[in-house]
C-alpha cells in the first residue's frame, strides 16, 4: 500500500476539528415541555448510555470521514510484487519515441510509428497530474520534461520520422540522464521502439546498460514495435558515375536492389523531374531478386542539356515501408571549363594542354586557350575564362600579379607553376606576386626526389584517392624545385615532396583559388641549355601527370566542388558561379512546398539545412542578372532499410537485472507497469469508502438531530 | 366512522363554546349513537306527575289520577337506589399539557365531566363537584336538581389547573368526607407515585364508594411521538432530561404499558373500574367504558 500524493496525507490532522466541535459546540437538544417525565426516567440510564455511544459513533464516523477523504485525496495504491521503487513517490517519465524512418512501416493501416505515439500517448492518459513528463525521439536532443502532461502529449504529437535518426543509444541514455534530475521521483523510461539491429547495436546496448547502471533506481521498459517478417523491396545507395557532367557525357546510375523472400522480380523505373516539378519516365528494368543477394540495377541517360537535371530511380511494387522505395539524384551538365594557359613559348604550354584537352578527341572536355607571353591582356578578356594557368612564368609586372589576384578574387583559378624561367627570384617576391604565390621564394633546391602527396583528402586532389596505392610517383623524379619561405598566412600544402618540401600549395582568395607549384609542369625532356627539372610530364607513360592536370583544372575551375547529392539532415552547399549574385530564391521542396529565401550580398554560396524530407529540392531566381536554376538531393542513409531484428538476449547480458523490462505487447507492459510498478490505484474504492462513510455520517446524524415536529 | 362518531372526537367538542351545549351535544349524540337507551328499565320508579302534552307516551299516562282530576297527568320516574356521583378533578399543572391535540387533558376531563353530571341530573341522581391538588380545593355538594348543571359547568369553567398535586392525600381526604355510599369519579393522569395513590383508591372503594378512574393522558404522553436528541422538561417541577427520543420510544412505552397494567390490574382486584384514555380518543368510547360497566354492576 503506497499513495501517489503522500503530502495529502496531511489533511487526516483535519479530524481534530470534528472533534473540537464535539468537544466546545455541542448541540444544544430542543426542550420540550413533557408531564409523564416519571416513566422516561425509568429507564434513563441505559438511555444515557445509549445516547453517549451513538454520539461517539457519529464522532467516529465524522473523523473517519474526513480521514477517508484525506486518503483518498492521497490516492493510494495497491503495490504489486514487481520492481520496487520509490513506491510512493511522483513519477518522472521519459518516453523516447524511435522515429528512425523504419517506423514508417505500415502494418494495420498504421505506421509503427502511429502505432507507438498512440501507445504513449494512451499510456500518458493514465499518468497521475503531478507526474513529469519528456519526449525524446531521435530527431534531436530533447528539450527536457514538458510543463505538464498535456504539453507532453502535444509533443508526442509532434513526434514524425527522423530522416536521419541520431543513434538511439543518444536518446535513451539522455532520457536516463534526464530522469536522474529528479532524485525524488520515482524515475522510468519507456522506449517505443522496433528494436531493429541498427539501433540496438552490441555498442549502444553496453552504453545504455553503463547509463542505467549510475542510475539505479532507474527502471527502461521496452516496448517492441518491430514486425517479425517483414516484407520490403529496397534501393540501396544511388552510385552516379558523376554529379557534374560535361555536356554530351552520358549519366550512370546504379544502385543495390534489396528484397524479401516474397517478391520475385521487381521493375525499377528512371524518371526524370523536370523545373515544373513534372515527372517524366525515361527507362525502367526487370531485377530478379532472391532473400539475401542483393541485384543491381544500371541505367545510363545520354544527351541531357546542359543545366540542372533531377530525378529518382523507384521500385515499381508497393510495400509497406516506401521511403526505401526510391532514389533521388540531382545531376548537372555544364558547358566545357575555360582555361587560359600563358607559357613564353607554346610549345611549352603543349603537354599541359594535351593533358587538359586531348587534341585527338572532336570535343574536348574543356576548352583551352593558350596565349604565349601576353600576360599584360586587358581585364575584360580574362572575364571569360574559368581558370588561368601560369606555366613557368618569368618575372612579371606587378599589374599582371594584380590583375591575375583580382581575377581569383571574383572567383576565378589562378595556377603558377615555377620553373626555370623565374630568373631572379626576388622578382617574385615582391608584394604584388606575393598576392598570388603561396610564399616568397627562398632558393632554388637541386634536391632530386618526386612528388609524394600523402593523404589524398584535399579537394585537388580527392579524385586520385582510390588510386592513391597505385600511382608510381617515384618514376616521375623532381630534380629542381624552389624552396619557399615563410608561407603566407592563408597558404597551405597540398602536396609535399618525398623529402618534405611543400610540392603543390594553395591559396583561397575571395570566391576563387590560387594553386602554387614549385616545380613546373611544362618542362620537356630536353630543354634548351639546361637539365629538365622534372620528369613529371615527360617520364614513361605519364598518366599520373594527366590525372594531376585533370584534377588541378576541376579544382580551379570549381567543376567538382559541388556536392549535389546530400543524406537526409546534410546541410546543402550551393556553389555560385563567379561574379554570380544571388540576393533571393525559390526554394521548391520535395513536397511541392515552396519558400522563398534571401541571402546575405556578396555570399559565394547558399547553404540548406533544412534537408529533412527525402527528395529533390530545386533552387530558382530570375532577373537576367541573378538567373539561377540549381538543385539537390536528398535521400535517407540506406542502412536505414535495414529491418533485421536486434537480438534481446544482449540486454540481459548488458543491462542490470531488475532495471528492465522487454514486452512484445505493449499492452502487456502497461498491465505490468500499472501493478508491478505505481501499482494499481485504489482511488476508485477509496472514494466508495467516503460516500458510504459520509452516508453512515448522515443517516446517523439525521436521525441523532432530527427535529421534534 | 360514523357521522355521530365524527362529532364526538374532542377536536370537533372544541368548537363548540359553551360547556353545557358541549355536555348535551356529547350526551345526546352519544345517546342516539346507542341506539337503544341503557336507561330503559334500570334504577327508576315514580316520583311525580306532570301535566300530558303532546308527544308523551300514552302509556305513561296515569288513568287514576285522570279519574280523580278528569285531567291529564302522566307518571315520572326516578333512580331506584339514591346514589350519588362525586366528579373528582385533579388540577395538577400537568392536567393543562396540550401537545398536538385540540384538548388539554384538563379540557377533556372537563367535557367529560360536564357530559357525565348533565346524564346524571337528568336521571335525578344528586352530582357533586370536587376538585384537588395538593389536597381538596373546591366542592360543590351533590344535588339532583337541574340547576346543579348550571353550577357544576361554572365551576368547572373557572378552574385552571395548578402546579403539583398529590393525588393520595387528595382522595383520603375525600374518602373522609363521604358519608354515604357514592359514586366517585376521578378524573386524573395518576402522573404520581402508583402505591399511594392505588392505595387511596382502595380505601374509597373499602368505604363501600363504587370508583371509576379516568386515567387521561396527552396523545404525546400515550405515544412518545419525539424524534432525536429531545430535553424534556417536568412542568410541574421543572426538571430536565435529555433523551435520544427514537432510541428511547420502545422503552417509553413499555414503562407506560407497565403503569396502566398495574393499575388496571390493582384496580380489578378492587373492583375499581379503570378507565385509560388519551385526549386523541373520541368520548363516546369513554362515556361507554363508564356506562358498561354501569350496567354489568348493574
Amino acid at each position: 500500500m503506497g499513495f501517489l500524493s503522500p503530502a495529502l496525507l496531511g489533511g487526516v490532522a483535519l479530524v481534530a476539528l470534528p472533534i473540537a466541535l464535539h468537544l466546545i459546540m455541542r448541540r444544544r437538544p430542543q426542550r420540550l415541555p413533557f408531564p409523564a417525565l416519571r416513566f422516561v426516567k425509568q429507564r434513563c440510564d441505559a438511555n444515557r448510555r445509549r445516547l453517549q455511544l451513538r454520539q461517539l459513533a457519529l464522532l467516529a464516523l465524522r473523523c473517519l470521514l474526513i480521514a477517508g477523504i484525506a486518503a483518498a485525496l492521497a490516492r493510494p495504491t495497491l503495490r504489486g510484487t514487481g520492481l520496487r521503487g520509490k513506491q510512493a513517490a511522483p513519477l518522472a517519465i521519459a518516453a523516447v519515441i524511435d522515429n528512425a524512418p523504419r517506423m514508417g512501416y505500415v502494418r494495420d493501416d498504421r505506421t509503427r510509428l502511429e502505432a507507438a505515439v498512440a501507445a504513449a500517448e494512451a499510456w500518458f492518459e493514465r499518468l497521475p497530474d503531478d507526474s513529469a513528463a519528456a519526449v525524446l525521439d531521435r530527431t534531436r536532443p530533447s528539450a527536457g520534461f514538458a510543463l505538464d502532461l498535456n504539453t507532453a502529449q502535444a509533443r508526442l504529437r509532434n513526434v514524425r520520422v527522423a530522416a536521419r535518426p541520431r543513434p538511439l543509444a543518444d536518446a535513451v541514455v539522455e532520457a536516463l540522464e534526464l530522469v536522474a534530475s529528479r532524485g525524488d521521483a520515482r524515475q522510468e523510461v519507456f522506449v517505443f521502439t522496433d528494436f531493429a539491429a541498427e539501433a540496438w547495436t552490441e555498442d549502444a546496448v553496453a552504453r545504455i546498460g553503463a547509463a542505467l547502471r549510475a542510475v539505479p533506481e532507474a527502471r527502461i521498459y521496452l516496448a517492441d514495435f518491430g514486425v517479425d517478417q517483414p516484407r520490403n523491396a529496397a534501393l540501396g545507395a544511388l552510385e552516379i558515375g558523376r554529379a557534374a557532367l560535361r555536356l554530351g557525357e552520358p549519366l550512370a546510375l546504379e544502385a543495390p536492389l534489396t528484397a524479401d523472400g516474397s517478391f520475385d522480380a521487381l521493375v525499377v523505373e528512371l524518371a526524370l523531374e523536370n523545373a515544373d516539378g513534372q515527372w517524366e519516365k525515361r527507362g525502367e528494368q526487370l531485377a530478379t531478386v532472391r532473400a539475401g543477394q542483393p541485384a543491381r540495377v544500371q541505367f545510363q541517360l545520354a544527351d541531357l542539356p546542359l543545366g540542372t537535371h533531377q530525378g529518382a530511380l523507384r521500385v515499381a511494387a508497393a510495400d509497406p515501408l516506401e521511403f526505401d522505395d526510391a532514389r533521388y539524384f540531382t545531376v548537372t551538365v555544364r558547358p566545357p571549363a575555360r582555361i587560359l594557359l600563358l607559357a613564353e613559348q607554346p610549345e611549352r604550354a603543349v603537354f599541359v594542354q594535351e593533358a587538359l584537352s586531348p587534341s585527338l578527341l572532336a570535343a574536348g572536355p574543356r576548352q583551352v586557350d593558350c596565349v604565349t607571353a601576353d600576360y599584360a591582356a586587358p581585364r575584360g578578356q580574362w572575364d571569360a575564362f574559368d581558370a588561368i594557368w601560369l606555366l613557368d612564368p618569368p618575372p612579371l609586372e606587378d599589374a599582371v600579379w594584380e590583375q591575375l589576384a583580382s581575377f581569383a578574387e571574383a572567383g576565378g583559378g589562378v595556377g603558377v607553376f615555377l620553373g626555370a624561367a623565374v630568373g631572379d627570384y626576388q622578382a617574385f617576391n615582391r608584394a604584388a606576386p606575393q598576392q598570388v604565390l603561396a610564399g616568397p621564394l627562398a632558393r632554388r633546391s637541386r634536391d632530386a626526389t618526386f612528388l609524394r602527396p600523402q593523404r589524398l583528402d584535399h579537394p585537388a586532389l580527392r579524385g586520385l584517392k582510390k588510386y592513391s596505392e597505385s600511382i608510381p610517383w617515384q618514376v616521375y623524379p623532381v630534380f629542381q624545385y624552389w624552396q619557399l619561405g615563410e608561407l603566407a598566412n592563408d597558404a597551405h600544402v597540398v602536396a609535399p615532396l618525398a623529402n618534405g618540401d611543400p610540392a603543390l600549395l594553395e591559396r583561397v582568395a575571395g570566391r576563387g583559388r590560387m594553386v602554387t607549384m614549385t616545380t613546373p609542369l611544362s618542362d620537356p625532356v630536353q630543354p634548351e641549355g639546361r637539365d629538365p627539372w622534372n620528369l613529371l610530364p615527360t617520364g614513361p607513360e605519364p598518366w599520373p601527370f594527366l590525372a594531376l592536370c585533370d584534377q588541378l583544372a576541376a579544382y580551379l575551375t570549381h567543376e567538382a566542388d559541388e556536392p549535389l547529392n546530400y543524406q537526409a539532415g546534410d546541410t546543402a552547399r550551393i556553389v555560385l558561379a563567379a561574379r554570380q549574385h544571388v540576393s533571393s530564391f525559390v526554394l521548391r521542396q520535395p513536397d511541392g512546398q515552396k519558400i522563398r529565401r534571401s541571402t546575405p550580398a556578396g555570399d559565394a554560396e547558399i547553404a540548406i539545412g533544412a534537408t529533412e524530407l527525402p527528395g529533390n529540392y530545386r533552387l530558382s531566381a530570375g532577373g537576367a542578372s541573378e538567373q539561377l536554376d540549381r538543385g539537390f538531393s536528398v535521400n535517407v542513409a540506406p542502412e536505414q532499410s535495414d529491418l533485421s531484428r536486434a537480438s534481446r538476449d544482449v540486454l540481459a547480458a548488458h543491462w542490470p537485472a531488475g532495471q528492465f523490462r522487454l514486452e512484445a505487447d505493449p499492452a502487456a507492459m502497461e498491465a505490468y507497469v500499472n501493478v508491478g510498478r505505481s501499482g494499481r490505484e485504489l482511488f476508485g474504492w477509496a472514494l466508495g469508502a467516503v460516500a458510504l462513510l459520509w452516508a453512515g455520517e448522515h443517516l446517523l446524524a439525521n436521525r441523532f438531530y432530527r427535529e421534534t415536529p | 366512522m360514523t357521522a355521530v362518531e365524527q362529532y364526538l372526537k374532542p377536536e370537533v367538542i372544541r368548537q363548540i363554546a359553551r360547556l353545557d351545549l358541549r355536555a348535551q351535544f356529547i350526551v345526546k349524540g352519544f345517546l342516539q349513537g346507542l341506539h337503544a337507551s341503557p336507561f330503559h328499565g334500570f334504577s327508576v320508579e315514580f316520583s311525580e306527575h306532570r301535566k300530558y302534552t303532546a308527544g308523551d307516551n300514552p302509556q305513561d299516562i296515569d288513568w287514576l289520577v285522570y279519574a280523580k282530576t278528569d285531567k291529564y297527568y302522566v307518571k315520572k320516574f326516578e333512580a331506584e337506589t339514591n346514589l350519588t356521583g362525586y366528579l373528582v378533578m385533579d388540577l395538577s399543572g400537568s392536567m393543562a399539557y396540550r401537545r398536538d391535540q385540540q384538548l388539554s387533558k384538563f379540557e377533556y376531563a372537563t367535557c367529560l365531566a360536564a357530559a357525565l353530571s348533565y346524564l346524571m341530573v337528568h336521571q335525578n341522581d344528586p352530582v357533586g363537584l370536587v376538585t384537588f391538588d395538593k389536597q381538596i380545593v373546591d366542592s360543590l355538594a351533590p344535588r339532583s336538581k337541574r340547576q346543579q348543571i348550571g353550577n357544576i359547568l361554572s365551576l368547572l369553567s373557572r378552574l385552571k389547573p395548578r402546579e403539583t398535586t398529590d393525588v393520595a392525600h387528595s382522595l383520603n381526604q375525600l374518602a373522609a368526607m363521604l358519608s354515604h355510599s357514592s359514586l366517585v369519579i376521578v378524573f386524573s393522569d395518576l402522573l404520581t407515585e402508583p402505591e399511594p395513590a392505588l392505595a387511596s383508591l382502595r380505601r374509597l372503594r373499602h368505604g363501600g364508594h363504587d370508583v371509576i378512574v379516568f386515567h387521561i393522558l396527552d396523545q404525546a404522553e400515550a405515544t412518545f411521538p419525539f424524534a432525536g436528541l429531545v430535553e424534556l422538561e417536568d412542568p410541574e417541577t421543572g426538571e430536565l432530561l435529555v433523551v435520544d427520543a427514537d432510541g428511547y420510544r420502545p422503552d417509553y412505552l413499555q414503562a407506560l404499558g407497565e403503569f396502566r397494567d398495574a393499575f388496571r390490574r390493582e384496580c380489578l382486584k378492587s373492583r375499581i373500574d379503570y378507565v385509560p384514555l388519551d385526549t386523541s380518543m373520541p368520548f363516546d368510547r369513554a362515556l361507554m367504558e363508564y356506562l358498561l360497566n354501569r350496567r354489568a354492576w348493574g
